[in-house]
Formats: structure tokens, sequence, C-alpha cells
């Protein structure tokens, strides 16, 4: 019994998931409290009517008491966390206990990080944020969470069976010679191809990847570029998954339950909507009929893939059309960008995925032209949130004075920015001419009357307005006008992917298979008693296990059944407690836990493999984001922190876990800890990116 | 109370909230307001707390149709228990173990219940007033006086047993079987100021008892000999097991074959040939002016304290003796005290003059007319009477007593049992048995089980008073403690004051890993390490053992090394404790 839920302050719902026993319950209760002969009312209704309290609540104890719920535990153990952000209150349930607390809080956060990629910095302006995630239109709102619910069920099922996404790391395929020849590949050959070719529109693919399944075979980003952040990286391949799910899912697939088609969802659209929807259809192009599917089904996945990019959220007002599922439209990602002059977070990239075969994808990452607008956006809304603050804390008078050449400086730098944009687009300049208008308006408000606080709704509104050119400029982009769809143009796109197809012709059923055996465990003999292990850089991102296969029937040494199931629930639970720990600042666990003795290890190495000493790792509170990369990179902190008391010295952060036969003898086990941990990252065994 | 501020087990809100007393729109939420610790919180902010934390429990308990058990805020949690449209919340620090939290709402909910019966019950015959004076003594009870590590543990505060001759606690537990002769008494303990000597009882019931003594003994230290029993309540499947559920705290290495055949006979006999009450009022002298009265009365039998015992009409000789005492006492009249009605009634208390204005103030804090002590709260006799019918010869069905008097469905399977408590007190020493009701209308049975035990039970606190108190347990170059979890006791060296660095990262370590091994039932060892410390933890069936080594800083670099110091703790642990009595083979 799973759900989760986004709800706006005022308890509207802004997005939903459930699964089908949450459904069921739901819909049991209101149909014991319905009349005889009545229709039950919408799913979406019920859940509103039944989450409202604690949404109304919650806001109620900010208002009052400044804190707010965290999580609610009930006798059953069923598990409530919430947690908000900005105005968008983020509640998920687990009833049937597979998730505990902290799952449930890393789905929230993960969900969060998914909307930011697609999004972007619309996340900045809560109003904004809210209408894109709740489309006024039925259909584009149906697509856009159906879209969203794909992306959580992928990333909740590689979160139950990949020990990848249980880390949160990258595991690479481990094939020496064929991974140099692929990265190779995409460097040479591939992508100035593609860069050199006409036909890019505009755009220049920056980096490019080959996934099968979800490890990666083969990484390369072109030259200067700003390196692709592991977080970012996770999240792409959710979505590639999500895209293209892998076929372990045919192998295994999930209880496919349809929930009962309603057909009455529509009627619970307010009448303004009905009238306007009649208006889409009589003018929007075909496609329209997918999305017909009254109402979304959680565990069908497969349509909603590419086809309701993010180009489904744009402002309903301006953009009509419902675009079938166009294999070759990117899809618009927002990554975070590292240049000398600092951190862009939320950068616009398009993201084309190439299925090359079933199993293997192609990902390119391009850089779309206008790009450099959303560099000056972000630091325009830096500049007015500095502003904001400024205003806020000082009072009027000497405060005002010396605020007064910032907003000088900014009124220039923004006047050139309008002017840079003039020619662009038709919508553009209109809004910033509105910018400017506001913006001269309180200027010279400030200049005669001199109240700071009067400014501040001004740096408020600015900041929105900012937020609405920049969803201006990248939401609307990837579809408007289906004449000229920014893009790389369709033969370009199959040429790469017929390319690398035929560059892994001979080598992707051995892919295939070694994806699901990538290392195992019989090659590390000289390990008695070692069940399994799970070995983590986290200055890089990548982890190293061996394979742990449940769902399959190629079994690994293991075997297929319970037993295989029982390590993994092990290993799982193992990761859970190693990060509890963690969180508390402890850096090494042992336990030793029925048959077996498990071993965590988190240490500091420099670049030459020398190893640091350990400092007080920070003491977080039970409620802070997960420890983890996928929605917040913690190890990025960590090693921040660690690099104040080792300035000037490259600092590196390894994690290894172990699971042994409880019968060996400590001194063997800290012995065999101690070789895999020197042993595994040697370069002749993993190549590293 | 200083103490309590820097223990971070303290809690931090208590409330009782009745939602039958607001259901309506109109109703205000101060209605449903049964107690609210702390109590001078404003009026509205008790609103706020009680309304919504009441109104999202139950929005959450109707979508998983289960009551709330925890609900936590970012900075703050709260146990939660929902039971019979009553809702109790008791908020604790973020650092404090959430299963400690939890068990120490239900130690003091059945803690409430045990003096009080039913909780709806009792709010019915009782002003909130009383209730509330009731709750918030329990709440004193359970967070004073007991380092971090007990209220992690939340176990019972027992006498350090090293430094005690075993053949005192042997001498204990015999008082006890003693007792237990007279077929009305079930079980008893022995408690000497505020700790548990040796007792009979299943520890949940000992920590039950040990309530009423802690607040008695903290108020009135030179109290001299008195007895006196009060009604308590015992679920009927306890009421069934007591008997057979008898507990020690001997330490195992007792040697039991020389002790058993001598110890009464050398020690009865010393206490036995004096006047029984001379020794104590000897030993009184300094502390008690009032010697010269005190020692007038010696001779006679101390009474059943009739303030104190359940005011029920089928104990007639007892009850119109309360209905005229009440008042007197009320009035601080001493000389009616002793000359009324204690000339008629064979049994009364001696008052030292200390014990008389403890007496007093005891008196003074409950409302006289309801006559009863603030902690054991037996209702007036009048108002008390019709419900006590619905008690079939002391197994009450308290459903029984029809729908309206007692409402809610959530009370009928938990069959509630009266019975006394019966408390004999030595100056810091108690004896407390559990009897069946009827053992005070037996005044034979009575005497009986009185003589038996008070020659022994002066001579014990004799000897226990001369071992030096509080003296911490052996310190080492480590910090240990070691739960027994069926005796519900702790034997730790962290002194509750000090606070070093050392001990607070080991409070820490501790109920992270208590936490752990509560959610986890394969668990048997763990070690885990910091920067600075490393803290192993080993649990069996029976018991859990915490350990830390302490040293000079463990430079190292957290990197899997066998030569790591943290993995040398399990060694270090068995040996360096053996010496507390703490075996981990």
């Amino acid at each position: 019994m799973k759900c989760l839920l986004i709800a706006s302050e005022s308890a509207e719902v802004l997005f939903y998931w459930t699964d089908p026993e949450f459904r069921q319950n739901v819909q049991d209760q209101y149909g014991a409290s319905q009349e005889e002969g009545q229709r039950p009312p919408a799913f979406e209704d019920s859940l509103n009517t039944l989450f409202a309290p604690i949404i109304i609540s919650c806001s109620t104890m900010v208002d009052r008491l400044g804190d707010s719920y965290a999580c609610f535990t009930t006798e059953n153990q069923h598990n409530y966390v919430l947690h908000q952000f900005d105005e968008c209150l983020y509640i998920a349930v687990n009833g049937d206990g597979q998730e505990c607390e902290d799952d449930l809080r890393r789905k929230i956060y993960v969900m969060k990080k998914m909307i930011e990629v697609l999004f972007g910095m619309v996340n900045l302006s809560s109003n904004l944020l809210r209408k894109e995630l709740r489309p006024q239109d039925t259909e584009q709102r149906t697509g856009l969470w159906k879209h969203l619910q794909g992306l959580l069920e992928t990333y909740s099922r590689l979160r139950e069976n990949d020990q990848s996404f249980l880390v949160e790391a990258v595991e690479r395929l481990i094939h020496p010679t064929l991974c140099e020849q692929c990265i190779e590949f995409l460097e040479r050959r591939l992508l100035p191809a593609l860069n050199s070719s006409s036909e890019r529109n505009g755009e220049e693919v920056l980096h490019s990847f080959i996934l099968v399944h979800t490890k990666l075979l083969a990484f390369y980003s072109s030259r200067n570029t700003s390196t692709l952040s592991p977080s970012d990286l996770l999240a792409l391949i959710v979505m590639t998954q999500s895209m293209y799910p892998s076929n372990t899912d045919q192998e295994d697939p999930g209880p496919e339950v349809q929930p009962p088609p309603e057909a009455c969802s529509h009627c619970t659209t307010p009448p303004i909507d009905a009238t306007y929807c009649s208006d889409v259809e009589s003018v929007s192009v075909s496609g329209l009929e997918m999305f017909y599917t009254p109402q979304p089904s959680p565990t069908n996945r497969s349509s909603s893939g590419s086809g309701t990019s993010c180009g489904m959220a744009e402002d309903s007002l301006i953009t009509l059309e419902v675009s079938p599922p166009d294999p070759l439209a990117p899809t618009r990602v927002f990554l975070e960008v590292s240049l000398k002059d600092g951190l862009y977070p939320m950068m616009p990239h398009s993201m084309y995925c190439r299925p090359l075969w079933p199993g293997i994808t192609l990902v390119l990452l391009t850089k779309i032209p206008n790009s450099s607008v959303a560099m000056s956006v972000y630091s325009y809304l830096e500049a007015f949130a500095k502003l904001e603050k400024r205003l806020s804390e000082g009072q009027e008078g000497p405060a005002a004075a010396r605020g007064q050449p910032t907003v000088h400086d900014l009124r220039s730098k923004l006047d050139k920015f309008i002017k840079a944009l003039g020619p662009c687009d038709i919508q553009v300049p209109y809004t910033l001419h509105h910018i400017e208008a506001i913006f001269y308006c309180s200027y010279a408000q400030w200049s005669c009357v001199c109240l700071a606080s009067r400014l501040i709704p001004w740096c408020k509104s600015m900041k929105t307005q900012l937020c609405g050119v920049y969803k201006q400029c990248f939401l609307n982009g990837t579809t408007r006008g289906a004449d000229a769809p920014q893009r790389l143009s369709p033969a370009l796109q199959e040429l790469a992917q017929a390319m690398v197809q035929e560059k892994l012709m001979d080598w992707k059923d051995f892919l295939l298979v070694k994806s699901k055996r990538n290392i195992t465990m019989v090659s590390y003999p000289d390990f008695p008693g070692l069940v399994h292990f799970i070995c983590v850089d986290r200055s890089s991102g990548q982890m190293i296990a061996p394979s742990l296969n449940i769902t399959e029937r190629s079994t690994s040494e293991l075997g297929g059944g319970p037993l295989a199931q029982f390590i993994r629930g092990k290993v799982w639970g193992l990761v859970r407690t190693a990060r509890q720990y963690l969180q508390k600042g402890y850096s090494t666990v042992t336990l030793r836990d029925g048959d077996f003795y498990f071993c965590y290890f988190l240490w500091f190495e420099n670049e030459t493999g020398y190893k640091l000493d350990e400092v007080d790792l920070p003491v977080l509170p039970d409620d802070s984001p997960p420890i983890g990369v996928l929605a917040r990179d913690y190890y990025r902190k960590l090693l921040r922190y660690y690099s104040k008391t080792h300035a000037g010295e490259v600092v590196k952060c390894y994690e290894l876990l172990t699971v042994h036969l409880g019968v060996i003898p400590t001194e063997y086990i800290l012995q065999h800890c101690r070789q895999l941990a020197s042993k595994l990252w040697e370069p002749s065994r993993n190549p590293l990116l | 109370m200083a103490e309590l501020m820097a223990n971070s087990g303290r809690c931090t809100y208590f409330f009782l909230y009745d939602g039958t007393k607001v259901q309506g729109e109109g109703d205000p939420t101060r209605e449903g307001i049964c107690y609210f610790y702390p109590e001078q919180t404003p009026v509205d902010q008790q609103e706020l707390l009680c309304g919504q934390l009441a109104g999202v429990g139950r929005c959450v308990s109707e979508l998983s149709s289960s009551p709330v058990r925890v609900l936590r805020l970012r900075h703050s949690k709260f146990a939660i228990k929902m039971e019979d449209d009553f809702f109790w919340a008791l908020g604790c620090a973020m650092d404090f173990p959430t299963v400690s939290m939890c068990d120490r709402l239900d130690q003091l909910i059945k803690l409430f219940c045990f003096y009080n019966g039913p909780v709806r019950q009792s709010y019915q015959t009782n002003s909130r007033e009383t209730l509330a004076l009731c709750w918030s003594r329990y709440l004193f009870y359970l967070q004073a006086g007991a380092t971090e590590l007990h209220h992690i543990f939340s176990c019972l505060r027992t006498i350090d047993s090293t430094h005690i001759d075993p053949l005192l606690l042997l001498k204990a537990a015999l008082i006890l079987q003693a007792c237990q002769r007279c077929p009305l008494v079930l079980a008893g303990c022995i408690l000497f100021r505020g700790r548990v000597v040796s007792t009979q009882m299943p520890p949940c019931l000992t920590v039950r008892v040990m309530a009423h003594e802690t607040q008695t003994y903290n108020k009135v230290c030179v109290r001299l000999l008195t007895w006196k029993s009060l009604v308590s309540f015992v679920l009927s499947g306890q009421h069934n097991s007591i008997g057979h559920n008898i507990i020690d705290f001997r330490p195992r290495r007792t040697r039991l074959s020389r002790t058993l055949s001598d110890t009464p006979s050398t020690e009865s006999t010393p206490d036995l040939e004096p006047e029984p009450p001379g020794r104590p009022m000897r030993l009184d002298a300094p502390l008690s002016p009032g010697l010269s009265r005190g020692a007038e009365q010696r001779d006679a039998t101390p009474t059943n304290d009739p303030l104190l015992s359940p005011a029920s009409p089928r104990f007639p000789e007892i009850s119109p003796l309360t209905n005229q005492k009440g008042p007197r006492r009320g009035g601080q009249e001493e000389e009616d005290e002793e000359d009324g009605p204690l000339e008629k009634s064979r049994y009364y208390s001696f008052h030292s003059p200390d014990g008389n204005t403890s007496q007093t103030e005891f008196q003074g804090e409950a409302p006289p007319p309801t006559d009863a002590s603030p902690l054991g709260n037996p209702p007036p006799a009048g108002r008390r009477a019709p419900e006590r019918e619905g008690y079939p010869e002391g197994r009450a069905a308290s459903g029984g007593s029809g729908g309206d008097i007692l409402p809610g469905a959530g009370v009928k399977d938990r069959t509630v049992v009266p019975m006394t408590l019966y408390q004999h007190r030595v100056k810091g020493l108690l004896l407390a048995l559990l009897v069946e009701p009827h053992l005070q209308r037996d005044t034979e049975a009575m005497e009986e089980v009185y003589h038996s035990s008070l020659a022994s039970l002066n001579g014990l606190e004799a000897h226990l008073r001369t071992v030096a108190p509080g003296a911490p347990g052996l310190q080492g170059p480590y910090t240990f403690a070691h739960y027994d979890c069926v005796q519900n006791t702790l034997t730790t060296n962290v002194s509750g004051r000090a606070g070093g660095d050392q001990d607070h990262s080991f409070v820490r370590a501790t109920s992270l890993l208590h936490t752990h091994f509560c959610n986890s039932d394969a668990l048997q060892e763990a070690i885990i390490r910091s920067a600075r410390t490393a803290v192993y933890a080993t649990r069996s069936v029976a018991q859990e053992t915490y350990f830390l080594q302490h040293g000079g800083a463990l430079r190292n670099s957290g990197v899997p090394n066998h030569q790591d110091t943290a993995f040398t703790l399990p060694s270090k642990a068995r040996h360096r404790l053996l010496k507390h009595g703490v075996s981990l083979l």
C-alpha cells in the first residue's frame, strides 16, 4: 500500500501516485461512506478529501508553531513521511512494510529531483511550478502525471532491484578493452560527426553515453565541458529506463493490475475547463487519442515515456498540441553545470535517447542554442534574491544607500540583457518589457520614497517574472511550432544510432549477458566465507559489486531462489543500517546478524592512495535529506567538508560493504575487507572514466 | 529539578485529550484537555497542540485503520496512544530514542490505571484537578532521579548489589517468601530509598509499586514505621501470573547453601528479641525532636493508614473511619487523630512530628472532600459504591457496570482486578505487597503478615543503612552499561552527573544501538566507530551490554584494518566486565 502526493498549501493536489492497493483502500473507504446508488467520487477527489485535514493542519502548525510534521507511524506499521519544499507539501505513505521512513523520505527527495530536472528554475517560483504541475487542461495533466508516475515507478523498481540504485552510484560494465574502444569511438567518431553536421540546428552534443540496462558501457564528454554530476547521471538513467524499460521487466512482470476505468473522471473538472477542452480538441493536431485514457494507470508506463516529455507541461494557453510519442523528440532536462566562474544549477539541455537494441541505449546530451539566457536569468535571480535579503535585513535609510549602486548596476545589466534577447523571440520581450516597467517603477519609488520594505514585494515579482522568462525560453521551446522544433534533425539522430549500432553489432549479445553477470563472486576465490560486497568510489560516483540477480532466470552462484532473495534482503538492510549510523557520524560499523557478519567502512584517501586520517563526521538531524547521491549529494558535501582540513590536496572518499558468513573469525573478515579495499580500485581491474 | 533540566530524557510535553468532550462544531478544544504538561503553557497553545495533533492523529488512523503510535515534527517528537476516544501524547527531545519514548508513555498510562483503574471510569468519578495531580506525579516519578541511560532502557533502579552482602539480599527474598505464607498475599517487593532490594513481581509491576514508594520516600525521608494499603488495579492476566512470577535481585554468585540454613536464625533473633519498634526509634532519635511522644506510642500496632485505604462499603470497619478522619486531618488536628478514632481501631499509625508534617503536606495537596491521597486515589465511598458492585468478587468485568458509565469498547477486553497494595515502611525501607482486597477484612491474616515481617524488616533496614550509598561502581578506563531485559535492571559505571565527553558519546551510541537492537531480531553484536569513539554492543535474549574503552585519540584512517583498536573491544569487554559480574561468554 503505497502513495505519494504533492499538494499545494491550499490542499490542491498537484500530483499523486498510488499503487493499486492504496487506491483500493481509498475507494473502499469512500464506497462505504457513499449512499446507495450514488456514484463513487473521482479518485483524485477522494484523495484530496482524505489528505486535506493533514495538509491544512500542516500549514497551521507552520504558521503558529514554526514547526511542521515530519513523520507518522501507526501501530500497524504504516509510515507517513511529510516534507515541505517551498509551498509544495510532499506526503509519502507506505502500508506494506516494504519501505521504511528513510526510504519514503528518499522517494520524496527523488521526486523533487525529477521535478527539478524536468522543470528547472521554474521550481524557484512556487506559483509557476504549481501551474506547471497541474495544467488546467485535463489531457495535459493526465499526460504529465502519467509521465511523472512512470518516473517514480521506474525509480522504485530500480531501487528495489538494482544495486547501483541501492547505493546510488553508477555501475560500469567491467570489460576494459571494449570500454576503451567505445569511449574512443564516441570521442573520435561519433561526436565529431554530429557536431560538425549542419543538421544539428545549433545544438552541440556535450555528453554521450551508452547504457546496457542500467550499467554504463562508455561515457564521453567533449572537451572543455563541465562534468556531468553523478546525481544528474543517475536521474538521466532513471529517465532512460522509464522510456525504454529493460527487459528484466518482461521476465519478471510486476502485478499488472489495471485499475477499473472511471468514465466519470472528466466530469469532475470545472465547467470552464470543459469548454476549454472542446476548444483544444477542435484545434489540436492528431494524437490526442492516447491521452483519452481516462485515468492514469500506475503500472502502465510503456506509452507514457518519450511522448509526454516536459514539453507537455507548458502553458496550455499558448501551446495546444499534445504530440504523439515522437521517438525523435528530445526531452528537455535541466542539469547542473560547473564552470570556472561558478556553479550553475538547472541549466537547460536536450536529451536524446536512442534505443540501439532492447536493453542497450545511446544517450546524447546537447547544449541548446539559447542556453546562455539561462545563465543570465540565474545570475539575475541570485542578484535579486540577495537584494531582497539585504532589504529585509536592513531597514530604510542607510541600507538603501548601500543597496543603491547594486540596483543601479542591476538595472544597466538587465537593460543589456533585454536588448540582447530582443530579436530572439516574440514572446520574451513582451514579458521583459513588463519586468522593465516594474523595475523602473520600483526603482523610481525607491529613489523618491526611500522605503526599502516596499521594494521587497517588487523583488519577489521580479524573480517570478525572471522565472517566467526562463519558462518561456526553455519549457515552451521544445514543441513550439510543429514546423521547426528545436532539435537535432531526425536524420542526424538516425545517423548516430546507426553508427553506434554498427560498432556494437558483434558485441550486443555479449553485452546483454555481461550486464547480468558483470562480476561474480567466483572471481574472488581468495576470500573464503565472503558472501557479497559492494565497493563505492564516492569521488567519481561509481560502484563495483558482484551481480545479485534475483529476478532472472539466469542465476548467479547464489541461485535464483529464496537464498538469493534472502541475501538481497540482508544487503539492502545493511545499506540502510550503514546510512543510519553514517548520519549520526559513525564511519565504521560491523554487525553480527544471524548467520552473517556485516562490515561497513567509509574512509578518505588522497590521490596517491595514501589513507587520510578520519575526522569527526557531521551528525545530522533525523529529518535531514537522505544520505545518498541521486536526490542530494551527501558525499559531495562530505568531501567538501573534509577538504577544508586538507587544503590543496585531492581527497577521495570510498565505501566498502561486505557480507561474510558468521563462522569466519573476525580477524580474517577484517583482512578480507582490507584486501578488497586496496585491490578493487587498482587501475588494472577497473578502468576509470 | 536542575538535574531534570539537564537530562535529555525529560519530556517536553504531555497531554491527555478526551475526544468525546469536543464533538460539535462549537465545542471549544479546551473542554477536551484533561491534562496538559507543562501546566503553565498558555491555553491557546495547549489548544493548538491538542487540537492539531489529535485531529491529524484521527485522520491518519482512519487512513491506515490503525491508531497512530509516533508523530514526529521537525523539532520534537511525540509518542501517541489513541484508545477509547482518549488521545495521549508524550513529547520528547529529538535525540531521545523513539522506542524508549513510546515505552514511557505506556508506562505512564499503566501507572495511572494501576492506582486509579480504567481512565474513562476514573474521569467519571473524579475531578479533573484531582487526576491532574496524579498525572503530574507519575510523570515526575518516571522522569526523576535516574540517569539518561536509565531513561533509555526504562529500567528499574536497584540497589548496587556489588556493595551489599549477598546475605542481605537473600534475607530480603526470604522476608517476601515468608509473607507469601499468607494465601492472600500474591507477591511483594522490598525497596530501600527508592531502589529495589528484592522483588517477586514482574518488572512492570514493580515499577508501578515503586511509583508510590518513591513519592513518599522523597517527601518523608524519616517517616517511622507505618503501614497502609491502597487500592490498585491489575489486568486479570497479570493477576493470574503474579504469584508465579518470582524474581529476585540476588547476584547469581550468592552462596545459597550456606545462607539458606542460617539466615533466618541469625538475622531474626537479634531483631525479634528487643521490642520491635524500639530500635527504629533509637536510630531515629537525632532526626526526630518529637522523640518522646513517638516513643509512647511505640508499643501499639501500626495501623492500616485509613487515608490510603480504599473506602469501600465492603469494609465496614475501615470506611467509617475514613469518613471521620479525612476532614479532621485536613484540619490538622493531631490530637484528634491520635486519641479519637485510633482508640477504636486496633491499628493506627505512628507519627513522629516529621511524619506528621509530611502527612499534612500530603493531605494538603489533595482536595479535602475527596479524601484521597494524591497517588493512590480512591474516590469517596459514596460515589464509588455503585461501581464497586460491578466487580463480582474481585474479578471485575468493568463492562458490567453499564454502557453509560463505561462507554467505549476499548475497555472490555482489559478486565482489571482491584487489588490492595499493602505497604509497611521502616524508615528508608519499604515492604510492599500486592494482596487480595479481602485481606483487610481478615484481621488475623493481616496481623500475621505484619508480625512475620516486622522484625526482619527492622534488621534489614539497619544493615542496609550502614552500606555507603551512592558510591558509583568500579571506575576504570572504560565505560559500560549492562541491561538485563528480564529483570529490567541496569548496571553501569556511568555516573549520572559527571557528563564527560566520553560519557556523552557513550550514551548517544547506546541509544542508537539500543534502538537498532529493538528493531532487529537477528542482530547479536555490533561495533560502531566514529573518529573519536568506538562502542561495542552485544545482546542475548536476556541482556544487552554496551562497552566503550577510553584511551587516546584513535588516530585511524577508517580504512578496514584488522589492527584497528575498535576490533579488540569484544575481548576487552569480556575481560573487564567480569569484575562487574557481567559475563559475556
